[in-house]
This record gives C-alpha cells, sequence and structure tokens, in this order.
C-alpha cells in the first residue's frame, strides 16, 4: 500500500547568527545552509501493517511522513500510496488517507467536535447512515460521547487528542500517518489510545506509519520498526529481530545473601561479563549472549545467590545503540 | 467543491465569528462612531473652506452619505479577521490540514472569507439603519430601491475580486516569514486608488481614466455608487465585467504562484 524508493528531503535554512548587527546584515545577504532531512529512504508497508518509525528528534520522522502524506514535495525519489503519487494531490488518494500529529491540532479550535465531524462529513462527503455509525462508533470507543458538544479548545489535551482521532478515523482511511499521536498524554489515556489503535487495525486493516518517542508505543502497536538516524534509514526489521541481532548480550540479575566486596569476587564478575549495576546485594550485568549460560553457572557455584534471572535488554537500549551508529540493515 | 461543503463551510464559519458576542456590538459600536466623526468634520470643513455648494460633483449631505456607504461597503468587501489567513497558515503551518483534504484549498477559504463576512453584512445593515435617519437630503445622489438591488452584484463581484487579489501578497508567506508589510501596503494602496478614502471624481482627470479600468476602483468606489444611484444600467454592466475580468486575472497569476509555493513548502519544523 505504501512503495518508498529513495525519497530525499533537503531543506534550505537561512543561518541567523545572534545580535543585532546579524540581523540587521541579514535585511541585505541572507546565508543559508542544507539541512539533509530524508536521505534516500527505501521500505514498504502493506495492508495491516503498523510500523513504528523511531528517531531522535529532527531525525527526519514527521518530513518523511509529511511527504508521504503529500504536504511538502521530496527533493528526489519516489513514492507510490495506494497507487498514487502523494503530492500530486490526487482526491481519490486523499480520500483514503489521514494524518494525525499529536504536536499539532488540526480540529477547528473554536468548534465545538460535532460541528467539526459534520464539516468532514461534507469533505469526504461520507454517506449520512455510514458516518452516524461510524462517529457511535468511535465516539463510544474512546468514551467521548458526553463531550462531542463542547468546544475543542476547552477540552483536556487527551480529550483532544481522541476527538482528533475520531476527526482523522471518521472516513475509515485505508492508509493512517500518526505523528506522535500520544505526546503529553497522562498512562491511562496514552493506554487507551493504544487499545483503540490496534481495535481499529482489527476492523479496517489499514497500512499505518507511528512515530513515537514512547517505546511502549512501539512495543504494544508495532510488530515491525523503522530506526532513522539523521535522515538515514538504519534499521528495517522485526521488533524481535531486533533485540536477538543488535543486543550482543543479556542482562542477568543476581541477588547476593551479602555483597561482593572483596576483591577477588568482584575480579570474577568481571570476568564474566560487564557489571552495569551494582546495589544492596543486587548486582546487573551484561553478559554476552553465547557465554550467559556457563556464565550463571559458575555465579551460581562460586556465589551464594538467592536469586539469578536472565533476560534480553530493554529495546530502548538496543535502538539507542542502534541511533547511535550501527550500519543500515534489512531483513 | 460541492455547494452544501461550501454552503456549510460558510455557515460554520458566520456561527464561529457570531459566538463572540462583545466583540460584535464592540466593534459595531466604535467604528461607526469614529467613521462618522471623521468624515463629518473632513467634508463640512472642506466645504466650509471651499464656499461652494459642489465639490466635484457633490454636494455636502451627498459625500456624507458617500464617506458612511463606503465604509460599510469597505467592511464587508475587506471581511473580517481572515485577510491575512492564508499567509498565516503557511506560516504557521496549518495549511497541512488543508493540503490532504479532498477538496480545493482557494474555494475553502473563499467560502470562509464568505462566511465572515456575514457579520460584517449584519453590522453594516443595522449601522445604515442607525445613520439613515440623520442624513440630510442630496441633490447629488438617489438612493433608491433598484440602486440597492444593483448594488448586490457589485458588491460580491467587489468581494470575490478583493479575495482573489489578496492571494498572492498573502502567497509571498512560501517564500518570506513575515508579510505584514505586504498587506498593509494593499490595504493603504487599494484604500486610496479603490476610493476608500475619497471618491475618485476629486482625482485629476487622466488618473480617474486609468483608474476606470484598473482593479482598485471595482473594490469600494463602484458598488458605492452603484448603491447611490450614480451609475446608470450601461456603466453598470460594463463595471462588473471588467471588475471580473480582474477576477480572472488575478486567478491566472495565482495559480502558477500557488504551484510554486507549494514546492517549497515545509509545514514547518523537520
Amino acid at each position: 500500500m505504501i512503495e518508498v524508493k529513495d525519497l530525499r528531503k533537503i531543506f534550505q535554512i537561512h543561518k541567523k547568527p545572534p545580535g543585532l548587527a546579524a540581523s540587521v546584515k541579514s535585511l541585505f545577504r541572507r546565508d543559508y545552509v542544507e539541512k539533509v532531512a530524508v536521505a534516500g529512504a527505501t521500505f514498504s508497508v502493506g495492508e495491516g501493517e503498523i510500523v513504528g518509525m523511531i528517531g531522535a528528534n529532527g531525525a527526519g520522522k514527521t518530513t518523511l511522513v509529511k511527504m508521504l502524506a503529500g504536504i511538502i514535495h521530496p527533493t528526489s525519489g519516489e513514492a507510490r500510496v495506494l497507487g498514487y503519487d502523494p503530492w500530486e494531490k490526487h482526491n481519490d488518494l486523499r480520500r483514503q488517507i489521514s494524518l494525525i500529529m499529536g504536536q499539532k491540532a488540526q480540529l477547528w479550535w473554536d468548534l465545538p467536535g460535532a460541528d467539526c465531524f459534520e464539516l468532514l462529513r461534507e469533505i469526504y462527503q461520507i454517506p449520512r447512515p455510514t458516518y452516524e455509525a461510524s462517529l457511535r462508533h468511535l465516539t463510544e470507543m474512546l468514551q467521548v460521547e458526553s463531550e462531542l458538544t463542547t468546544q475543542i479548545r476547552r477540552l483536556s489535551l487527551g480529550e483532544r487528542m481522541k476527538m482528533e482521532l475520531i476527526a482523522a478515523l471518521l472516513h475509515s482511511p485505508r492508509v493512517v500517518y500518526l505523528d506522535e499521536p500520544t505526546i503529553g498524554l497522562d498512562i491511562t489515556t496514552q493506554k487507551s489510545v493504544r487499545d483503540f489503535l490496534l481495535s481499529y487495525r482489527k476492523d479496517h486493516a489499514p497500512a499505518m506509519i507511528l512515530t513515537s518517542h514512547y517505546m511502549e508505543d512501539i512495543e504494544r502497536l508495532c510488530e515491525r520498526i523503522i530506526i532513522i538516524r539523521e535522515g538515514e534509514l538504519v534499521y528495517d526489521g522485526s521488533l524481535q529481530r531486533v533485540i536477538h541481532e543488535y543486543a550482543p548480550y543479556k542482562r542477568l540479575t543476581v541477588h547476593l545473601s551479602r555483597s561482593t566486596s572483596a576483591t577477588m569476587e568482584r575480579e570474577i564478575l568481571d570476568r564474566l561479563g560487564e557489571v552495569v549495576e551494582e546495589q544492596a546485594g543486587t548486582i546487573v550485568m551484561h553478559v554476552p549472549r553465547d557465554q550467559v549460560t556457563s556464565a550463571a553457572a559458575e555465579i551460581l557455584r562460586k556465589f551464594d545467590v538467592q536469586d539469578l534471572s536472565i533476560a534480553d535488554p530493554e529495546i530502548s537500549e538496543i535502538i539507542e545503540l542502534l541511533m547511535g551508529g550501527r550500519e543500515k540493515t534489512t531483513p | 467543491m460541492n455547494p452544501a461543503l461550501f454552503l456549510h463551510l460558510m455557515s460554520i464559519e458566520s456561527r464561529r465569528l457570531l459566538s463572540y458576542r462583545v466583540d460584535f456590538w464592540l466593534t459595531m459600536v466604535v467604528s461607526l462612531i469614529v467613521q462618522v466623526i471623521v468624515v463629518w468634520a473632513l467634508w463640512t470643513a472642506v466645504f466650509a473652506e471651499s464656499g461652494r455648494d459642489i465639490v466635484g460633483g457633490w454636494d455636502l449631505h451627498g459625500i456624507l452619505a458617500y464617506g458612511i456607504f463606503v465604509f460599510l461597503m469597505g467592511r464587508i468587501v475587506r471581511g473580517g479577521d481572515l485577510q491575512m489567513e492564508v499567509a498565516t497558515e503557511i506560516y504557521d503551518g496549518s495549511l497541512s490540514r488543508y493540503l490532504i483534504y479532498p477538496c480545493n484549498y482557494g474555494l475553502t477559504k473563499y467560502a470562509q472569507q464568505l462566511g465572515n463576512i456575514f457579520p460584517d453584512i449584519l453590522q453594516s445593515f443595522l449601522m445604515a439603519l442607525i445613520v439613515l435617519p440623520f442624513m440630510g437630503t442630496s441633490t447629488t445622489v438617489d438612493l433608491n430601491f433598484t440602486g440597492i438591488l444593483m448594488s448586490l452584484p457589485s458588491l460580491l463581484c467587489a468581494h470575490l475580486l478583493f479575495y482573489i487579489m489578496g492571494l498572492i501578497p498573502q502567497m509571498v508567506a512560501f517564500w518570506a516569514d513575515n508579510v505584514w508589510s505586504l498587506s498593509v501596503m494593499m490595504r493603504m494602496v487599494t484604500m486610496l486608488l479603490g476610493g476608500g478614502a475619497l471618491p475618485l471624481s476629486l482625482f485629476p482627470e487622466p488618473l480617474q481614466t486609468l483608474l476606470a479600468w484598473m482593479p482598485f476602483r471595482y473594490l469600494f468606489e463602484f458598488p458605492t455608487l452603484v448603491l447611490l444611484g450614480k451609475v446608470g444600467l450601461e456603466e453598470w454592466i460594463t463595471g462588473l465585467a471588467i471588475c471580473l475580468a480582474w477576477c480572472v486575472v488575478f486567478l491566472l497569476l495565482t495559480i502558477p504562484v500557488w504551484r510554486r509555493g507549494t514546492l517549497r513548502y515545509t509545514g514547518v519544523g523537520i
């Protein structure tokens, strides 16, 4: 449903040094720098797939989403969304896509949700019975039926985001772009938004691209992730594969009967792996994956152990590692 | 764009504005008082100083009527708070949402502009009702039903022309961050050359001839003269035709600027 090939976007940004003299100078002459926001992205997203797009601030995630939504034009490259070129702005395509931007309200600030949705019904030419059924279903799921007559600007952030979600999904789009949909929301609202998105995926099977800084969003919603670093795609594959292939270690947590202050005991631990945390008889170590069994056995043999557990490291740790400088990889 | 959507956009914009009740009454009362005082003080002084009964084809009561009605017409033609809407949306990235909607942006904004002037129409009508009883009789103007009827299409054309003319300066926002100065400049030029400040019959003859073919006159002076019964049927038809021709010219200029502008649009932020 979404095909992207070697998509690039370079922005020209006006450089403005601080100070009055520089401001006066900029009236006559301006210096520009080129900023590569997306450097040759190639990937595809299929029906019913939710792809998580992860990267630091300014990595190029939002730019990529804006290009695929047809809002901005690429510098070069190709993209097809449902068979259309997104920046040609075909109405047939625009009727089938949707964009939710967590950082930017898209509904009409002074109008109540009910008026906004009615206007969207006209914009998307949704037949009245379909619209009413869809609105009822969405408002019930997100539990905002009682807020429909309240002006958008008078709603809480969470309620506003729920209204944005309804507005974006009223016309049952086949492609949905979600740019940080849970930003700033409390934990309960984040969870209800995630549950809602999963349920929507189950019912409509759209292709979804999700950008988020919350790992919980990614882990709960996406089987596949794309990691972007400074405009480049450095990883495109399953969430599970990123753990198995890119975490060279396992996390070993040992609870001892007493603390390991003795130099000899510490030497043993340092030989088995890297001690990353040590406090009040609890030691957390990173141990190479292929040595984890023997390391655990040796610890059990040589120390007075109360409890020992082995786990994969946190996904956020691995992603941080990848965003920090691994080479590009695809499945 | 389907008519139902167009009307819906208009209606929503009107409802939005009418919800600000204090703003509605305050704007009306203050602006009317200021305009009446300015027009009355200016023209009574001019006529007293000149010692003439007729200046530029107007007697005192006639030009006072022009001063008041051109102000009321101007409010409708310029519209309310959406004059810089397109530039603002380009600047702050709100344009993005319209770019993903399956409808024409220019028509969407025009529908909103039309909805936006509804409170202005209401205010102008109320202001006219307040002012009319105090207007003396004039030998140079003839406010009658035919003039009122003929002024409506002229007003609609003027509004459309003002909207389309304003699009290009606003779209400069694709290239420059702040286009407020352009908007102020356009307001000044259209006010002066459009007869918003004083009737063009007071200008030198060659300039009047030139302005008859320019778009500015059809924004403010023309619909006001039609209302005051100073335009014959033939001149009215010619005036409407010139006004619509300028609409087409500006529209044709707008399309390539929009295309080039949207190529540069960043939607704010990376």
